[in-house]
């Protein structure tokens, strides 16, 4: 694993969101991105190298098994959750 | 998913290829917010060729359908309008000139969650390397400007 930085961190949460935002099931979408968020909030201090290593690689299997999940929801979609449709009626 | 309201004209489909055409009719094919495939494709809407049909002088109408041009005032409100809905800022403490980490008080996680916000409303992708400069609206709109060419 490289180093970590600030900017790989960073770079690492928006590859996490996107894949995260493109998941068809409103429920896993909204749970990952909550899921994500928190976590990288929760650990926004830590210093100390090991635990940041122990964290970023826990990010990258997260990202995936995101990754993986996201191919399969997008083979076997489902119609569209009432919540979203009411969503998209109200833009409209 | 919200759309924003700037654009009206529903599309018009099923236009006769060889007819009068009304000078607006080009103005009216514009269609609503198309995904980034198609946004690259913008071509100049044509003038109506006229052409002899049968005897009789008929105009042909041919038409292309693009998003309005954006202007600087254009995209500093959808830059401020996606500012806005974000909760974590609050509407009366948002500024043109309001520093993300000093002003706004937030953080770079959040400085992040912005620009995807930003990449998301205008199309285009916006590489790390120059997103993490962004620290406020009007470096936002900077940016913006100068990807997409708008200059006044």
């Amino acid at each position: 694993m490289a180093i970590s930085s600030k900017s790989q961190v960073l770079s690492l949460y928006k590859i996490l969101l996107k894949e995260s935002k493109q998941f068809p099931s409103y429920n896993y979408r909204t749970y990952a991105l909550r899921r994500v968020r928190d976590a990288f909030r929760e650990n926004k201090n830590v210093d100390d190298p090991k635990t940041l290593e122990i964290l970023l690689n826990r990010a990258w299997d997260s990202l995936a098994v995101i990754q993986r999940q996201v191919a399969i929801g997008k083979l076997y979609s489902a119609q569209k959750t009432v919540v979203e449709t009411e969503g998209m009626k109200k833009a409209s | 998913m919200r759309t924003p309201n700037y654009l009206d004209s529903a599309p018009v489909f099923n236009r006769p290829l060889v007819a009068r055409c009304p000078q607006d009719a080009a103005a009216a094919l514009r269609l609503a917010r198309r995904p980034l495939s198609a946004l690259s494709c913008s071509r100049p809407e044509r003038r109506s060729d006229q052409a002899w049909i049968s005897g009789s002088l008929v105009q042909q109408c041919r038409q292309y359908g693009d998003l309005p041009p954006l202007t600087l005032e254009n995209i500093k409100d959808r830059v401020m309008y996606v500012l806005k809905l974000y909760d974590k800022i609050s509407p009366e403490k948002l500024q043109v000139s309001s520093h993300f980490m000093k002003d706004l008080g937030l953080d770079s996680l959040d400085q992040v969650e912005i620009i995807m916000a930003m990449e998301d409303e205008f199309g285009f992708e916006i590489p790390d390397a120059e997103a993490e400069k962004l620290m406020t609206p009007e470096e936002i709109v900077q940016y913006i400007a100068n990807k997409k060419d708008v200059y006044e």
